[in-house]
């Protein structure tokens, strides 16, 4: 028989706030709508209990600065909804299940390579310290990750950006018109995985119709290209016609459809924040269309009322859209004027990330060796004004060629040379699954 | 210390104690007669003999009256009325019963949402021609959050046929619409059975001028008057009663793993600190999965009756049983014959038993070594059972879901447990038990009336859940489908703890049953928040007196 399973953790003692969208209620209606309708009394579905994330499973994948210390009060919420991911995951490669929903609270989509706290609601990113606990513990390779979320999934792709074995496809509405402001066409992967990175920002007002044209059109054909031996899908609820910010007009049936088309192996909740009038039917939409069953009964009570584009009106945007995305070629710069560098070409992207949650910035100058033979080693400067002092992220991926393997052992070593403005490191060495962590005052630490 | 009787009716035989001050005085054994259950109590209560009957202050039964009268399909023909809404499709899961489907939509806040057609209704006592109709149980989705769709039917019903029996889902207060239906289906279904055996019971106690109460063992190991009970919650009472017997004869805070082992299987329960465990979900009887609170236990279809068949390799231990033990005059080859060739109990003839053991094993290999070992085998495979379900039990434990940070970061600590085997043949298998599980095994005292003992030293189980919603100002509780209106503030700290003890004394008054020592729930408080500001509260509380036994019995 056929397993769906579900972890269901709606952290009932936690919230970001008194009257924040990401508090207790959030998931209180869904549990009331799930144990009225005795979906765990089908055969099919099968419950597992949450686990917590070790720090080691987390600075896998993120690098906590300044320290992984100073985020430790924060940060139990998140670990267990990371750990949860972890363990639906190990689930489903192990065959005990045929697909899962990690239906917990909190999310972690806008969670990126570095952390310095929370940010659109997120600390950790789950899926991505999923997908990295795979790859290093049980020997997957190649992972896609869909992002049905109305937001950007800028955190997972900030991750996943230099990654080639990572495809990352986001689509979510129209980052003119939506936090956090990304996801354009032309964000298609660094320079070692140029074009694993999908960004497919809708006009508002798409509805179940168009959703679901780009993704039998645009989507899924991507997805059989690419191959992948897992599919995760970040399951945001906020592309609903009663969510409170966004304004995609998708209905809880719509979502069942999605989730029947992508047959994701594992859908991850992410946001969504119309907390009665969307999240317990599209989260009962999405459980039974992953356990095989109908799903066409589900529905909520509100009428759509807002205007949805017509396909007509879809189709050729979305064409002209995959148009522009064909035209955007590699248009990388390589640094020259960085001594610390090993030997070979290091193409340089700053960026700068926003914190919402506590409304601060912070500058990131992201340096990626070219490489033909793998993914190439990054090396990440970031500094959270007013301080001048850097941290520093080492990583050397997965499946490393010697060469790059070797330069992110010489900027580790570099790194730890006595200098006013370093505050902290991390090396991610993926390759070998080790980390460390090292600090000015405390020195080298062994995760 | 009060003069207590416990009577369980089993299956074959029915078992008595009597126990005063903590001892055992008199224990009692008397064949069942099925057909007969009252006649039965009454055969068991005077083959105890107690001196004097007047001064028994309470007299416990655990019975398999319910239990049996489903399994046999032996309950009233009950019609399932359900308002089924919106959701997954009614046939995801599978209906044991025909049921017949309404329009009529509540939410999860109680809501109305679409209401119920009339012309439904109407076309439902046309059809029905005058009374067709006896018993009805009807049952709406979310009606623990509001009865109004179910009230508003059964007075519509009432109304054109007053003698109708009407069982409503809401007094099934729990969520899950499918158990609910399935429960109060069931609950309606046994009981004219259960009264019949009420009435009966009272009139022939009367007549012997029994004046102690009687009380009835249910399956989450609490009692409750007679009267008073809803016939559904005493199935599964046998289990229930092993368990508490191990606590009555175990340390008070000791974590134990109770293995009753009988004929034809092994029951298996779990306490952690003396309380024992709950199982997670309701109560699965038959095809019917119910929302009836028990115990956690485990059968397991081996006991030492079971059949052993020979196999070119060694042999199979079967899950069934054809009559006694060979040594015991029986035809089969059963663990009790090993247990027996090995000296391991002393009841049966020993040279039957060699003789059964010898059956397994062909001509040429018939020597002592070789039985020796084959009746070793024998009882590791049966206790491999058994510590396979003593696993299985744990994950359950173990594996519990959790929806509070705090209790992931609090997991259950893992700690020893105390080992307690009963039950006939008990004795045969503690020494391989023991290695099996590697640590010590101990045997239960009165393994011939275990169940009985239990049965006597059970006290009243309590459980009071509060689920209020400020802001549509609602209140119910789960145990009894009490629905009514909160008047109290939309944010209530204090006030909603002295609500909650108000409600639990009101409705322990009603059971006819002390509550002390209550054991509370943290509250849940889930602020309600529209447009950035809190505008009321739901709030999730509970008050319980766990499943546990009135003293320990004295050796």
């Amino acid at each position: 028989m056929n397993h769906t399973g579900i972890l269901f953790f709606p952290a009932f003692d936690w919230s970001l706030g008194d009257s924040h969208p990401e508090r207790e209620e959030r998931l209180l209606y869904t549990q009331e709508q799930l144990f009225e309708e005795g979906i765990f009394d089908l055969p099919q579905i099968k419950q597992f209990a949450p686990r917590v994330a070790s720090l080691r499973e987390a600075l896998r994948t993120q690098a906590l600065f300044p320290t992984p210390q100073k985020h430790m009060d924060n940060l139990d919420a998140h670990l267990i909804a990371a750990g949860s991911a972890i363990l639906l995951g190990e689930a489903r490669v192990r065959r005990e299940i045929t697909n899962g929903f990690v239906l917990a609270r909190p999310p972690g989509h806008h969670s990126g390579a570095t952390v310095w706290g929370n940010r659109g609601f997120c600390t950790l990113n789950n899926e991505a310290i999923l997908v990295n606990h795979l790859r290093a513990q049980l020997g997957i390779k190649k992972i896609a990750v869909v992002d049905t979320d109305v937001h950007h999934g800028d955190g997972t792709q900030d991750i996943f950006y230099h990654d080639p074995n990572v495809l990352f496809i986001s689509l979510h509405q129209d980052g003119r018109t939506l936090y956090p402001g990304s996801g354009f066409v032309n964000e298609k992967g660094g320079p070692n995985a140029w074009d694993q990175t999908l960004n497919i920002p809708l006009p508002p007002g798409t509805g179940d119709e168009g959703y679901h044209y780009v993704l039998e059109n645009w989507v899924l054909p991507r997805l059989q290209d690419f191959a992948p031996d897992l599919i995760i899908n970040s399951a945001g609820q906020d592309n609903h016609f009663t969510d409170p910010l966004a304004s995609m007009n998708l209905t809880a049936n719509g979502y069942g459809h999605i989730t029947e088309l992508l047959r994701p192996d594992l859908a991850v909740l992410e946001g969504g924040y119309s907390i009665e009038g969307a999240l317990p039917y599209v989260n009962l939409a999405i459980l039974l269309a992953l356990a095989g069953e109908d799903y066409n009964h589900v529905r909520e009570p509100q009428k759509l009322v807002r205007p949805t584009l017509s396909l007509s009106v879809v189709k050729p945007y979305i064409q002209e859209l995959q148009k522009q995305h064909q035209k955007i070629n590699p248009d990388f710069t390589i640094q020259t004027n960085k001594s610390i560098f090993p030997k070979g070409n290091w193409v340089y992207i700053p960026h700068s990330i926003y914190y919402d949650t506590e409304g601060f910035q912070e500058n990131r100058q992201d340096y990626i060796r070219q490489c033909t033979h793998c993914a190439g080693t990054v090396y990440i400067e970031s500094r959270r004004p007013p301080s001048p002092r850097k941290s520093v992220l080492v990583r050397i991926p997965f499946h490393a060629c010697s060469e790059c393997e070797q330069a992110g052992y010489d900027l580790w070593e570099q790194l730890q040379k006595p200098s006013e403005d370093t505050t902290t490191g991390i090396l991610q060495n993926q390759l070998r699954d080790n980390l460390y962590v090292w600090h000015k005052k405390e020195g080298l630490k062994v995760f | 210390m009060p003069k207590r009787v416990g009577i369980d009716v089993g299956g074959t035989y029915t078992d008595a104690v009597f126990i005063n001050n903590n001892q055992i005085e008199h224990t009692a054994k008397v064949p069942t007669r099925s057909e007969n259950l009252v006649e039965t109590l009454l055969d068991a209560f005077d083959a105890l003999k107690v001196p004097n009957e007047q001064e028994i202050q309470q007299i416990t039964v655990s019975t398999t009256l319910v239990t049996n009268a489903i399994l046999q399909n032996r309950i009233s023909d009950v019609d399932l009325f359900l308002f089924s809404a919106n959701g997954m499709r009614l046939d995801a899961l599978p209906w044991p019963v025909r049921y017949r489907e309404f329009s009529g939509v509540i939410d999860f806040r109680g809501r109305e949402i679409q209401s119920p057609d009339q012309s439904e209704w109407e076309k439902l006592v046309s059809l029905d021609g005058g009374g067709n109709f006896s018993h009805v149980a009807i049952v709406g989705k979310f009606s623990h959050r509001n009865s109004l769709h179910e009230e508003g039917l059964a007075a519509y019903l009432k109304n054109r046929n007053p003698s109708l029996k009407i069982a409503l889902g809401h007094e099934w207060g729990q969520a899950n619409f499918y158990r609910r239906s399935l429960t109060t289906y069931l609950n309606l279904g046994v009981s004219d059975l259960y009264h019949q055996f009420v009435q009966q019971l009272q009139t022939a106690v009367t007549a012997r001028k029994i004046k102690a109460p009687i009380y009835i063992l249910k399956a989450d190991g609490g009692i409750l008057p007679l009267a008073k009970l809803r016939p559904i919650d005493s199935i599964y009472s046998g289990p229930a009663a092993s368990v508490l017997a191990a606590l009555a004869q175990n340390e008070p805070v000791a974590s134990s793993i109770i293995v009753d082992i009988g004929g034809t299987t092994t029951d298996l329960g779990l306490s952690l600190s003396g309380v024992p465990l709950l199982s997670s979900k309701g109560a699965q009887i038959g095809p019917f999965s119910t929302l009836v609170r028990s115990l956690a236990v485990r059968s397991i279809p081996v006991g030492g009756d079971s059949v052993i068949r020979p196999k070119d390799q060694g042999f199979v231990l079967e899950s069934y049983r054809l009559g006694p033990a060979h040594c015991l005059g029986g035809k089969e080859a059963t663990p009790t014959d090993a247990m027996r060739y090995l000296g391991l109990i002393d009841y049966g003839d020993t040279l039957l038993a060699e003789e059964a053991m010898a059956s397994l094993l062909p001509q040429a290999r018939r020597d002592p070594q070789s039985l020796r070992q084959l009746a070793t085998e024998i009882i590791n495979t049966l206790v491999d059972r058994i510590a396979e379900g003593v696993e299985s039990l744990k994950r359950e434990w173990q594996e519990e879901p959790a929806y509070k940070v705090w209790e992931v970061l609090h997991p259950h600590e893992t700690r020893e447990f105390y080992k307690l085997v009963s039950g006939g043949c008990a004795r045969g298998i503690t020494t391989a038990l023991e290695k099996r599980l590697s640590n010590p095994v101990h045997l239960g005292v009165f393994p011939e009336v275990s169940n009985a003992l239990g049965t006597a030293m059970a006290r009243p189980t309590f459980d009071c859940t509060l689920h209020l919603d400020t802001y549509m100002k609602h209140y119910h509780i789960e145990e009894t489908g009490e629905q009514g209106k909160w008047q109290g503030s939309l944010r209530p700290y204090k006030e909603v703890e002295e609500f909650l003890n108000a409600l639990a004394q009101q409705q322990a008054a009603n059971y006819g049953i002390e509550i002390h020592d209550l054991e509370k729930d943290p509250f849940d408080f889930f602020p309600i928040v529209k447009n950035y500001s809190t505008v009321g509260q739901i709030v999730r509380g509970a008050v319980h007196m766990r499943p546990g036994v009135i003293g320990r019995v004295h050796v």
